[in-house]
C-alpha cells in the first residue's frame, strides 16, 4: 500500500466532517433556509440528467468496490 | 512500524470519527428545535404506506419503464465519462474500459431483479395491511 502524507487523509476527514456538518444544520433550526441531502438529492432527481448522473455515480462507486481490483475471498 | 501506522492511518480514521460524531451529535441537539419538528410534521402529513392507492398494472410498466430509463442512462453516461476520462486524463491500466462495461453491466444486472423484487413484496406486503385495515372489525 502507498504511503501519502498525513495531511492528505485530514483533507478527506475534513471533507466527510464538514459534510455531516451541513447535514446536521440542515437537520436543525436552519432546515427552511438549508436543504438536507434528500431534499437536494429530491431536487436533482426530478431531472432526467440528475437521475441519470446519481445512477453513474451509483455505478462507478459499486464498480470500483466490488468489481475492480477484486480478488476471490479478498485475496489480495 | 507501528508508529507510523498510527501516525498514517489510526490517526485520521480517529479524527474522522470524532468530527462525524460531533457533527452527528450537534445535529440531533439542533433537530428537536420547533422549526425543524413542524417541517417533519408536514412531511409526515404526506399520504403514504395504506392510504395510497393500488399500484396497476399501468403504474407498473410507467415504474419500469421510468428504472429502465435512469439504468440506461446512468450506464451510457458513466461510460461515455470512463472513456473521455481513459483516453483525455490517464491511461489507466489492467483492462479498464473492458472492467468498465462489464462491471458496471453487472451490477446493473444484480440490482435490478433485486429492486424488482424488493418493489413487487413493499407493495404486496402495503396491498394487504391496507386490505387488513379496511376489512369490518369482527366485535362490530
Amino acid at each position: 500500500m502507498a504511503h501519502h502524507p498525513l495531511i492528505g487523509y485530514l483533507v478527506w476527514a475534513l471533507l466527510f466532517g464538514a459534510l455531516f456538518a451541513w447535514e446536521g444544520l440542515a437537520l436543525s433550526h436552519l432546515s427552511n433556509y438549508v436543504p438536507t441531502l434528500s431534499d437536494t438529492f429530491r431536487a436533482i432527481m426530478r431531472y432526467p440528467f440528475g437521475r441519470w448522473a446519481l445512477f453513474a455515480l451509483w455505478l462507478w462507486f459499486g464498480w470500483h468496490i466490488f468489481v475492480r481490483g477484486w480478488h476471490f475471498l479478498l485475496r489480495a | 512500524m507501528s508508529s507510523h501506522l498510527l501516525r498514517q492511518d489510526f490517526d485520521p480514521m480517529v479524527g474522522g470519527y470524532v468530527i462525524i460524531m460531533v457533527a452527528l451529535a450537534v445535529g440531533l441537539r439542533l433537530s428537536g428545535r420547533p422549526a425543524a419538528v413542524a417541517a417533519r410534521a408536514a412531511r409526515a402529513r404526506q399520504p403514504s404506506g395504506p392510504d395510497l392507492p393500488p399500484v396497476t398494472a399501468a403504474g407498473w410498466r410507467r415504474l419500469a419503464g421510468h428504472v429502465a430509463g435512469t439504468m440506461l442512462g446512468g450506464y451510457l453516461l458513466l461510460m461515455v465519462v470512463v472513456v473521455l476520462y481513459y483516453y483525455l486524463v490517464a491511461r489507466v491500466g489492467g483492462a479498464f474500459i473492458q472492467s468498465a462495461f462489464t462491471g458496471g453491466a453487472l451490477l446493473i444486472g444484480l440490482a435490478a431483479p433485486v429492486f424488482a423484487a424488493a418493489s413487487w413484496l413493499t407493495e404486496r406486503r402495503r396491498a394487504r395491511a391496507t386490505r387488513k385495515a379496511q376489512r369490518p372489525h369482527p366485535s362490530s
